[in-house]
């Protein structure tokens, strides 16, 4: 211990003071000595140089005494670093655009991979989260269907493969008797769903089985957020009832932390009972899926298969139109981060790109340097470095400035992980919860590394080849510079190359069809469009008349106000997705086998809807205020299913289509009209079939109402809203938007994705432009006697300039085949995002090509340019 | 590294690892002394049998140096020139101690073993 501690204060100063204590001992040894000898009768010179002899090899002495003070590994590191800091100020220049380089290259993977860790990799913060099953059913047509009451407590009572199992399902209720009436969002659960996701109560209880009784009083159990938020944190809310949908629940309980287990944020939880018929029909379906846990020993596959049985039997025992559902079921985390996966690979794919573009610069700059450098190594060895420590010299000198690079590139991923969790769209699960935590780092750390040692590894085996003799008569500058190095910065640029074709490929196809997304005419005119969203409560508007009475009285109060041109209203406004679906036929034509019935969206359009929208009706009618309760079921198609079955519009008027399609119950409707295409699914899906009831036929107390503005439907917001507050202040707005912001809304994602691409692709461009301008104007450099020697001997500029652009060709034709290539098995990755292209376009490969060749051109000139600039008197006269 | 100067001297004994930090010890026990001081006795202790190199002398004493076994002090000789004079603290005192016990286990157990039979 005492020896490491006076070590340690030897290496930290008292060094010097040591050193010269040491000459001053071995001066007086010798004085000693020689002193000796004079006794003995020598000349003072003999007396000296006997004495010297005697003394043996004083370098030796004192190397050796220091070796005792020091670490001798630690002290030629902490002389590498010195030295490697040394170089890193001495050519600030490369140094900045060397940290730069990889700054950029490591910070965006340490970004991306943040995200990649939170969404994808992270455990689900779930007791065995690992082992959790999200359920549904299945048939030959869908997955993932809602799972049926009936069908769900068999599956709970009878199973051999799960330790639990819960239902839950999402709601919207209105909260009222706390101010401002308020729309809330409910997760109903049954019972196990607490136990499932490890939730505990704060204050009061959970539900227990006694809470999924449909008898049972009505309960609810709310999140801390809720509680503190809208219950102003009342310490004794337990027991008191709070108002939702205009019937009372007791409070039973405040969760301590929320389990945020469904997607959108839930204010509080409600016990999920079936309704009436969905306890006695065993194909009555709601919205319910399960949630439940493997045991530990059960795979997936058995526990499918377990469940099948159940549902066998059950077509048996109580057969009916859904004998052919089979369990769907898939571990949550894959379920969560379905098609995640992909979208996730590919940026990590381009960011890696980026990344090894930041390397091949780093490295062909090294190799650059180390030529110019060969001198100073040799006459290093020449002085007697040993060559392992030469070779450790190089690495831990790029290992150092890697590791700055590091160091930088891990906050500029601070920054970016910031704009992206800010920017990123709401839709991708857990995104928000990137952060820089220990795993992240330690990749980032690890990334560091690893590129540190490739990038030290080339110029170090070139050290190992140096040959003393060779380099000291060569110049450093000269043409010998080896051939393989030269290979191999070639072929570092011609990578570079093929990199930034591949990015810019792959981004230019998601900028094209995101462009084509942006563009695509969405079949009415949605300027000018204000779309207020509603539900009603359901306590107060129970009839399907007073539901019908408030939104024609809604109707009648925007339209008098002025700056209003059209009032209509629908139940699933385009881009809103699938509001619901079902099995159709048309009676009219051969009935489809039972496998091959087709699904059509359904949507509810009240008379003014179309024309409002100024959606083109191709044939027929819009429904109209003759279409009542009482009278004859009709139906507007879109153009989509009109185009499934008939040839032209007009020919679908007056023929009927069958709901539920031959083998089931249901409606008959006559088409009355057919629309055109509306983006239903959001911008950049194709279209799907879609049927149109009346809203007065088929009532729904949720609708959308579109407002045709005058002005800018921002200044009729405040108006709209008032004109509500004066009909029934306890009816919330969901939300009041205008009808372009809905649409954009559909395409946040894939804009995200695009402009990430598109950064990543800027940054190769720019990485591989820098590095072919390296390597090029290298180039020139080391063959500038060559050139001035041509010059001297009559070659004219452009000669000059053919010889020098024969090199740039070549590298810049090799990378851009490569490149296309590239593009070519690139292009599987990103087809599921294409939009309105082929994943292959020919356009965007052109451009692609093109910009790449840009980047070469532009790359190469400068050098070109140099080489026409060469004085062949002064650079010969230098030689 | 080695020049002709560090070669060995055949006709000399060559010392074994770790004993000339004992033999500094033994010779500080009776007086305080400097390095070349230290040398000579060690030369005529050993009737001139061992070789005791300068390029070994001086380490051995920086690593009992920081082992903190001696401490060095500058005085004056009684021929008058300035010297380092180091001389045992009571950690040196007590290694001496042991060590030497040791070394004569060691050696008696040598002695057995090597000594001819009979």
């Amino acid at each position: 211990m005492g020896t490491w501690r006076s070590k340690i204060g030897n290496a930290l100063g008292r060094r010097r003071s040591l050193a010269s204590e040491l000459e001053e001992e071995m001066d007086s040894h010798l004085q000693f000595l020689i002193d000796e000898n004079l006794e003995q009768g020598m000349t003072p010179d003999q007396a000296r140089n006997a004495a010297l002899r005697e003394f043996g090899n004083t370098t030796s002495v004192r190397e050796r005494s220091y070796e005792s003070w020091q670490f001798p590994k630690f002290e030629s590191l902490l002389q590498d670093l010195h030295y490697a800091l040394r170089g890193i100020v001495r050519k600030p220049a490369f140094s900045l655009i060397v940290i730069l380089t990889l700054a950029v290259g490591i910070g965006a993977n340490t970004a991306i991979f943040s995200t990649v860790y939170a969404v994808l990799l992270k455990p689900l913060p779930f007791p065995s989260g690992e082992r959790l099953v999200w359920l549904g059913e299945s048939n030959a047509k869908a997955t993932g269907i809602s799972v049926t009451w009936i069908n769900f407590e068999h599956w709970q009572g009878e199973n051999r493969s799960f330790e639990g199992m819960a239902g839950f399902q999402n709601v919207d209720l209105t909260l009222t008797g706390r101010g401002q009436a308020a729309l809330t969002h409910a997760g109903l659960v049954t019972n196990l769903f607490f136990q499932l996701t490890g939730s505990r109560p704060m204050l009061g209880r959970l539900f227990t089985a006694h809470d999924d009784e449909p008898q049972s009083p009505a309960t609810v159990v709310v999140t801390e957020r809720f509680w503190a938020r809208t219950l102003s944190s009342d310490p004794e809310i337990v027991g008191k009832t709070i108002t939702l949908n205009g019937s009372a629940h007791e409070v039973v309980g405040v969760l301590a932390r929320d389990p945020g287990f469904f997607l959108r944020p839930v204010d509080y939880y409600l016990p999920l009972r079936p309704t009436a018929a969905q306890s006695a029909k065993r194909d009555a379906h709601g919205s319910m899926r399960a949630l439940a846990l493997l045991k530990p020993s059960v795979t997936l596959a058995q526990a499918r298969s377990d469940l099948n049985t159940i549902l066998k039997r059950l077509a048996k025992s109580d057969p009916g139109p859904e004998d052919d559902h089979r369990a769907y079921a898939e571990f949550l985390v894959n379920e969560r981060t379905e098609g995640l996966a992909r979208i996730f690979a590919m940026l990590m794919g381009s960011v890696c790109l980026v990344l090894i573009l930041a390397c091949a610069n780093f490295a062909s700059l090294l190799l650059i340097r180390m030529t110019t450098r060969a001198r100073e190594m040799a006459i290093r060895t020449a002085i007697g470095a040993g060559r392992a420590r030469l070779v450790g010299q190089l690495v831990t000198e790029t290992l150092f400035i890697t590791f700055i690079g590091g160091a930088v590139g891990v906050m500029l991923s601070f920054i970016g992980l910031r704009l992206l969790v800010e920017l990123g769209p709401r839709g991708i699960p857990r995104l928000f919860e990137a952060s820089l935590n220990l795993p992240v780092l330690v990749f980032a750390a690890v990334l560091t590394l690893a590129v540190g040692l490739f990038c030290a590894l080339a110029p170090a085996f070139s050290a190992r080849n140096l040959s003393l003799s060779i380099l000291l008569k060569e110049s450093s500058t000269g043409s010998g510079s080896n051939r393989v190095g030269h290979a191999i910065r070639g072929g570092l640029v011609v990578s570079e190359i093929a990199m930034a074709v591949v990015l810019l490929f792959t981004s230019g196809i998601l900028l094209r069809s995101l462009w084509i997304a942006e563009t695509v005419n969405p079949g009415f005119d949605s300027g000018r469009l204000l779309a207020l969203e509603l539900q009603l409560p359901s306590g107060r508007y129970k009839s399907d008349a007073a539901i019908l009475d408030f939104y024609n009285r809604l109707e009648a109060g925007l339209r008098a106000q002025p700056g209003v041109e059209s009032v209509g209203a629908v139940n699933c406004p385009p881009a809103a997705g699938d509001c619901g679906d079902w099995w159709y036929s048309v009676v009219e034509k051969p009935a489809p086998a039972r496998d091959d019935v087709p699904l059509t969206l359904l949507n509810m359009a009240d008379p003014k809807y179309f024309h409002t929208m100024r959606i083109p009706l191709m044939a027929g009618r819009t429904p109209s205020g003759d279409d009542r309760a009482g009278s004859p079921p009709v139906a507007v198609i879109n153009e989509e299913l009109a185009k499934a079955w008939w040839k032209d519009a007009r020919s679908a008027l007056g023929q009927h289509i069958k709901l539920g399609g031959p083998y089931m119950k249901g409606p008959v409707l006559e088409i009355v009209g057919v629309a055109a295409n509306v983006p239903q699914m959001g911008l950049d899906n194709a279209p799907l079939p879609e049927i149109y009831f009346p809203a007065s036929q088929r009532v729904s107390s949720s609708m959308v109402v579109a407002i045709r503005t005058q002005g800018s439907p921002w200044a009729l917001a405040g108006t709209v809203a008032k004109t509500l507050a004066s009909l029934d202040s306890d009816v919330p707005i969901q939300s009041l938007k205008p009808f372009d912001d809905w649409l954009g809304a559909t395409l946040k994602q894939r804009r995200f994705i695009a402009l990430l691409l598109a950064i990543f692709a800027g940054i190769a461009v720019l990485l591989a432009a820098t590095g072919c301008y390296g390597v090029l104007n290298y180039w020139v450099s080391s063959r500038k006697q060559e050139i001035a020697i041509r010059m001297a001997m009559g070659a004219g500029t452009i000669a000059i300039i053919r010889r020098t652009g024969k090199q740039a060709a070549k590298l810049g034709v090799l990378g851009l085949a490569i490149g296309f290539a590239g593009s070519l098995f690139a292009s599987r990755w990103v087809s599921s995002m294409v939009f309105g292209i082929t994943a292959h376009d020919p356009v965007v490969l052109c451009l692609a090509a093109f910009c790449a060749l840009l980047m070469v051109l532009s790359a190469a000139a400068v050098p070109i340019w140099r080489a026409t600039r060469i004085s062949p008197i002064e650079t010969l006269h230098e030689a | 590294m080695s020049t002709v100067d560090d070669l060995p001297d055949d006709k000399k004994l060559e010392l074994l690892q770790g004993t000339l930090e004992v033999l500094i010890l033994r010779c500080l026990k009776l007086q305080p002394n400097h390095a070349y001081g230290i040398s000579q006795f060690l030369q005529q202790e050993s009737d001139s049998e061992f070789l005791v190199d300068n390029g070994s002398l001086y380490p051995a004493i920086q690593r009992l140096l920081q082992r903190k076994w001696i401490q060095g002090q500058w005085k004056i000789s009684p021929n008058g020139r300035r010297a380092r004079y180091y001389s045992l603290t009571g950690g040196g005192r007590k290694e001496l101690l042991r060590a030497t016990s040791k070394w004569q286990r060691f050696a008696v157990a040598m002695a057995k073993i090597l000594a001819p039979e009979g």
